[in-house]
């Protein structure tokens, strides 16, 4: 989760990268606007005061003039006509001086042009003047005229300086309003786009610590796995190796080393290296395997052999599974672990189970053929004794004819051995083909089977309906001839044997008997309930033990084969037989066959 | 056949089991004529020859040297003019598999060679008399081991 999250925040810092380089953009641009702003209004004040200077030294040059010529028309002496002479250049000069510093201004250019033509009037008439005094007999009237228009002209000019000065004013004061507007918001906005700023970086400062402080617990949790890998490797017998499929290089753990008996990065890891130790014999198969790498993205275990440093071989399983990163580059990672106690166990266990299989075999060959072959000559007997009681009997003396009851009673029981070993065997041997049958039809056959003895015993068999399950159905039919038969064998004389049969569907939990580690486990449990001689119940077990009988084979017969067989055959549907009896209280067998 | 007697053969090599057999057949009184051989590649030249009077019912042994009862019935079943002549198997063993594999490869009837001897002989008359035609076409896994 926490992992997760790492790989989500660079793009949340970067984000808060930009938009900082952004803000300080923007600060920076409005700064340089305004600086340039700035620069410009105080370019506009020394120019004004320029202007005005200008201004101030023209009307000055123009009263130097008048006052020269005044002074030259009272005294007449040259020097007083000195400045005057010298104005008309001073004052031109002045002038172009400030058409050229308000060439931006249209108005202060109009009224320079109105300005020059009161200053040409004055000088005019400044010039008339000085002609009319020159003459010898000069109209006073005339020169009084003259200087009054004169003096007009002059205070014109003094009142369009004036209103120049005013207009260089308004547009002073015009350009300082302008200025104050554009300036008086900017520290507000700069202060704000500041504090953003500074309220990003500080998220991004949290951020980063924070993810500074998960890195970090990352960190300490993957060294701690990484030690417990490490000692995991070491306890389990395994190793594991690495390979980045982008850069090609290998990186193997410290216990892959000590598996190849080697100390930890005693060598660069590389494939090379690592085939150095592989048996020859199965090096194909490892690289042939190897090379499955980079095309599938599991590599299925595989065992081979490697000859350690100190030259033992052991055997090692190899798995692997590519794996893509969290940064995207895909690695095959893999163990390899020693199993060569695996190996060798599992060698011995397999000779072991080939050795008992073919034991097994030899001696169901040897049980079959034995009582198979063992038939023949009986049955010749058997034939010959029959022949010689139908031919020779009444030439048999009495003791003779004893013998040979007694020796017909022997082979009629060795052929009952006989066959019952038989039944036994093939029990074991026959295939087992399991199918669907109806276990009331295979009672039916049982009865049938056994309908002679049932007869002569006055038997009375009861069953309920029994389910159809999924049998060996000859079996199941033996099954129940030979319990069927066994209950009538051991009726009690006087009693007409009673044998009830019944079967209910019970869960493993419902009974003490079945083992409970399955509780889900369904079973049919099917009783087959006699009233016969019965036994007591610490020979319930034995019973069911080959060649093990309760009675003498003068009281009953019996070869104590049949419910050896009966308990094989339920083994062999993996179920289990019990039997529960009380001496002259009848017997119950009980079978437990699991519904599926 | 037009003759009054019924022809039938027996291959077994158990010189015992082929006495038991032609005196069964003798205490029987049916009008039978019986021949034996003691393997089965005697059987099958005979059989093969073309003097030969066919049986009309052939008792086989299984377990038998040189040729065993299973080779001579599959050979009987192949060749033509012999696949018609009722078989009987006669063997003293039961087991499912030579029961099954007898009944598949065509043999009419499976006898377990008896223990009695007046046994023998009521088996071998009620074989001997079946109404082939009818036991053939009615012929199921049921009714084919012959129990007495």
């Amino acid at each position: 989760m926490n992992y997760l999250q790492l790989h989500k925040s660079p793009l949340f810092l970067k984000i808060i990268f930009i938009i900082s380089v952004a803000v300080i953009f923007f600060i920076g641009g409005i700064t340089f606007k305004h600086i340039t702003v700035l620069k410009k209004s105080s370019n506009y004040v020394s120019n004004s005061h320029e202007v005005n200077t200008e201004l101030e030294r023209l009307i000055s040059f123009i009263k130097d003039a008048e006052t020269g010529q005044r002074g030259y028309i009272l005294t007449r002496d040259k020097k007083f006509l000195e400045p005057y002479l010298k104005s008309k250049n001073l004052v031109k000069k002045s002038f172009n001086e400030v058409s050229k510093l308000t060439k931006n201004s249209r108005t202060q250019q109009a009224n320079l042009k109105k300005l020059l033509f009161f200053i040409n009037k004055r000088q005019n008439y400044l010039s008339k003047t000085l002609y009319l005094t020159e003459q010898k007999n000069y109209d006073e009237k005339q020169l009084v005229s003259n200087l009054l228009i004169g003096k007009q002209a002059m205070d014109s000019i003094r009142l369009k300086i004036e209103d120049m000065m005013i207009a260089q004013k308004n547009l002073l004061n015009n350009r300082q309003k302008e200025y104050e507007s554009t300036m008086n918001y900017t520290p507000l906005l700069i202060y704000l786009t500041l504090i953003v700023t500074l309220i990003l970086i500080t998220i991004a400062f949290i951020k980063m610590n924070r993810d500074l402080i998960i890195l970090k617990s990352t960190i300490n949790t993957l060294s701690v796995a990484i030690e417990a890998s490490k000692l995991a490797e070491i306890v389990g017998g395994f190793g594991s190796w690495q390979y980045n499929l982008e850069t090609h290089e290998y990186t193997f753990s410290d216990n892959e080393y000590r598996l190849l008996g080697c100390e930890p990065q005693s060598f660069t890891a590389s494939v090379e290296e690592f085939y150095k130790f592989v048996h020859p014999d199965d090096l194909q198969h490892v690289i042939d395997n190897a090379n499955i790498i980079p095309t599938d993205s599991i590599l299925p275990p595989f065992t081979y052999r490697i000859i350690r440093k100190d030259g033992e071989v052991r055997y090692f399983r190899a798995l692997g599974r590519v794996v893509t990163v969290a940064s995207g580059e895909k690695t095959h990672i893999g163990t390899t672990s020693d199993v060569t106690e695996e190996m060798y166990a599992q060698n011995f266990i397999e000779e072991r189970n080939r050795e008992l299989e073919s034991n097994n075999k030899e001696l169901t060959a040897f049980n079959y053929i034995a009582s198979h072959d063992l038939q023949e000559p009986l049955r010749k007997i058997e034939t010959f004794l029959s022949r010689l009681v139908s031919k020779d009997y009444d030439n048999l003396s009495k003791s003779g004819q004893q013998y040979v009851s007694s020796i017909q009673s022997s082979a009629k029981r060795m052929r009952v051995l006989i066959e019952d070993l038989l039944q036994f065997s093939r029990t074991n041997k026959a295939e087992k083909v399991f199918e669907e049958a109806n276990l009331n039809s295979l009672l039916d056959n049982a009865k049938q089977e056994l309908a002679q003895v049932i007869e002569e015993k006055n038997g009375i068999i009861e069953s309920n309906t029994l389910p159809t399950l999924h049998v060996i159905p000859f079996q199941i039919q033996q099954l129940f001839i030979n319990l069927i038969s066994n209950s009538l064998k051991y009726s009690k004389q006087d009693v007409a044997p009673v044998i009830k049969i019944n079967s209910t569907l019970i869960s493993a939990q419902e009974d003490n008997f079945l083992p409970n580690n399955n509780n889900n486990a369904k079973y049919y449990k099917i009783t087959i309930e006699d009233n016969g001689i019965g036994f007591e119940q610490e020979y319930a077990k034995k019973i069911f033990i080959l060649f093990n009988r309760l009675h003498n084979k003068n009281e009953y017969a019996g070869t104590g084969i049949g419910l050896a067989i009966c308990k094989k055959i339920v083994e062999n549907h993996k179920g289990f037989i019990v039997a529960n009896a009380e001496l002259n209280e009848g017997a119950t067998f009980t079978i437990y066959i699991p519904a599926e | 056949m037009t003759t009054d007697f019924i022809n039938i053969c027996l291959a077994d090599d158990d010189e015992d089991d082929r006495l038991f057999f032609t005196d069964a057949f003798e205490e029987l009184k049916i009008n039978t004529k019986v021949s034996t051989f003691n393997d089965g590649v005697e059987l099958m030249n005979y059989l093969n020859h073309e003097d030969s009077v066919l049986p009309n019912v052939l008792f086989l042994d299984l377990n038998m040297p040189k040729k065993n009862g299973v080779e001579c019935l599959l050979e009987i079943k192949k060749n033509e003019k012999l696949n018609d002549i009722a078989i009987a198997i006669y063997s003293t063993s039961s087991s499912e598999e030579h029961i099954e594999e007898t009944f598949i490869n065509g043999a009419n009837i499976y006898i377990k060679k008896p223990n009695d001897f007046d046994n023998l002989k009521k088996i071998l008359s009620e074989v001997v008399t079946i109404n082939w035609q009818y036991h053939t076409s009615g012929l199921n896994k049921d009714n084919f081991l012959m129990r007495m």
